[in-house]
Order: structure tokens, then sequence, then C-alpha cells
């Protein structure tokens, strides 16, 4: 955890894009490369470098099937991961609460 | 960013919950199948398709079953709403991959498969002398029955009791709106099985706003 106890590898603009877009899918489905790419408006190789942050942590997982025109990358993510973005939410919610309400003495 | 670069970690907290929520939005207008939508395109058909059928064989003494003009309206009507399903769905469902997918393929087998043995089965039933006014009952509740039991064994898969309150409601329309006679069995249908499918929709489409 970071200093403000989000987990680090989930606060960052694009990972933290990349965790929120594949939670929308439900649990057991996987969305393509290109297709993740096209909606996060990323180059591949920025893509490239946070899945594979993503994938170090347990986060998501790529599945590479077939070959040549027809080979497709998918990704998905995993039970830790959903679990990880739903404890960063909590954190994230729990922490702009905590900096909307006055300090105890305040007038 | 440079491309491959690492980014910046100096996100605020109100930027991480802007973003979180912008992406959230979007990624669901994007990937989501909205059932709402589907329910409201395949209600209004079914109303407009079978209300047609009614108008057509309204005052018909004896029965004689539907006009050319309403049979050939009921196939444009259901044919423009597949062609919409198939385009929302497979714009949604564009680079998904996994369960939903066999999910949503099983389930159109399902009424593939369905239909052609209803048609098969009304082609039978016609072989084996059937009158016009029981073919008539047997056409436009037939498919009620199917489309009923295919959304109640679909709540089983998606742990839903609305759709379980759906296809149970469409099989009782199924079974009652027999004895309402050849002819008025197809107002019913239209109002009791597309009414229903609009009415679910719409209080989908509260339940995802509120």
């Amino acid at each position: 955890m970071s200093i403000d106890g989000l987990d680090p590898v989930i606060h960052g603009p694009a990972r933290l894009r990349i965790m929120v877009t594949l939670a929308t899918l439900p649990e057991g489905d996987d969305l393509s490369f290109s297709r993740l790419q096209d909606l996060l408006s990323l180059t591949p190789g920025n893509l490239i470098t946070h899945l594979r942050k993503l994938e170090d942590a347990g986060y998501v997982t790529t599945v590479k099937t077939g070959a040549g025109v027809t080979a497709r990358t998918s990704v998905s993510l995993t039970r830790d991961g959903r679990a990880a973005l739903a404890r960063y939410t909590a954190v994230l919610r729990k922490l702009l609460d905590a900096a909307a309400s006055p300090l105890p003495g305040s007038p | 960013m440079k491309d491959g670069a690492d980014e910046e970690t100096g996100m605020d907290l109100q930027q991480a919950s802007a973003i979180l929520q912008e992406t959230r939005d979007r990624a669901r207008r994007a990937l989501v199948v909205r059932r709402p939508v589907l329910l409201a395109v395949w209600g209004a058909a079914w109303m407009v398709s079978d209300g047609v059928i009614w108008l057509s064989v309204r005052g018909q003494r004896p029965y004689n079953g539907p006009t050319p003009a309403a049979l050939l309206t009921l196939t444009m009507v259901i044919a423009a709403a597949a062609v919409f399903a198939v385009i929302y769905v497979g714009r949604a469902g564009s680079g998904v991959g996994g369960l939903s997918v066999l999910q949503r393929r099983i389930l159109l087998l399902s009424y593939l498969g369905g239909y052609v043995a209803l048609f098969t089965l009304e082609a039978a039933i016609d072989h084996a002398g059937a009158s016009r006014a029981v073919l008539g009952v047997y056409g436009a509740a037939a498919p009620i029955l199917l489309v009923a039991l295919i959304i109640a064994a679909s709540a089983a898969v998606f742990l839903d009791w609305s759709l379980l309150g759906l296809g149970l409601w469409l099989l009782a329309v199924a079974a009652g709106s027999g004895f309402a006679g050849p002819v008025t069995v197809w107002a019913v249908s239209a109002l009791a099985g597309g009414g229903a499918l609009l009415v679910m929709a719409v209080t989908g489409l509260r339940w995802n706003r509120s």
C-alpha cells in the first residue's frame, strides 16, 4: 500500500482505467487486446507495459490464442484483481470522505 | 506520455475518483448489453406484429387466418427487431469472449431450434386435419409458450427473479390466451405478451437510473 493506503499498482491513471474497464465485464469474460486499446485510447506499447505490471501483481491474465491472422490476445481480470479493485475503491471512498469532513474542533 | 513509458503516480484523490467514475460509465456504455433495451425492442415488435395480425382477422366469421399483407408486416417487423438486436449486441460484444458469449449463443440456438420445432409441429397439426381456428390459436399461443419457457429457464442462468416472474406470467398468458378464440388470442398476445416485455423494459430502465 502507498502512503495513502491506496494500492500503488492500481493507483495510476492508465492502470486504474484498465482495471475498471475489465471489471465491467462479468467474471468469466475476457476482452481482446485491440478492443481494450480502442476503449482506453492507449498505444499498444503503453498498454503492454501497464498490463505487464498488473499481470506481475496477479491482477490480470493475458492469453494468446491462434496464429497469424486469427491470433487473438485476450485480457481478463483475475479474482485477486477484482478484490484488489474493490479494496482500492473502498479505501479511496474512505479517504475522500475523511477529506470532506471537517477536522475535530474546527469552527 | 511516451510509448511504453511508466505513468506518473502523482494522481490525487479527486482525480482518481473522477477517472474511476468516468471509466466505469464509459465502459458500461460500450460493453454492457442493456436488457431493458432489448426487451423494449422485442416487446414493441411483438405488440405491433400480433396487433397487425389481430386487425387483419378481426371480424372474420368464420376464421380464415391472417391476410398475406399482415403476415408480411409481421415478418418485416420481426426481421427489423432481429437486425437491431444483432447490431446492438454485436457492438457491445465486439472483442468480448468467455462465458457470457457462450450463454448468448446457447440462448440463440434454443430460440432458433424452438421456432423450427414450433413451425414443424404446426405443419403436422395442419396435415392431421386441424381446423383454421385451431391453427389460429396454436399460431398465436405456441410462440408465447416457447418464449416463456426460455425466459423462465434463463432466470436460473442469470439468477434473476424478475426474469422468472416474466417467464411465469408469459406461461400463464400462453395457457390462458387460447380460450379467447382464434381472433382475440392475437390481441391478448399483443397486449399481455408484448406489453409485459415493455413493462419489464420500463421497470428495468427506471431501476438502472435510480
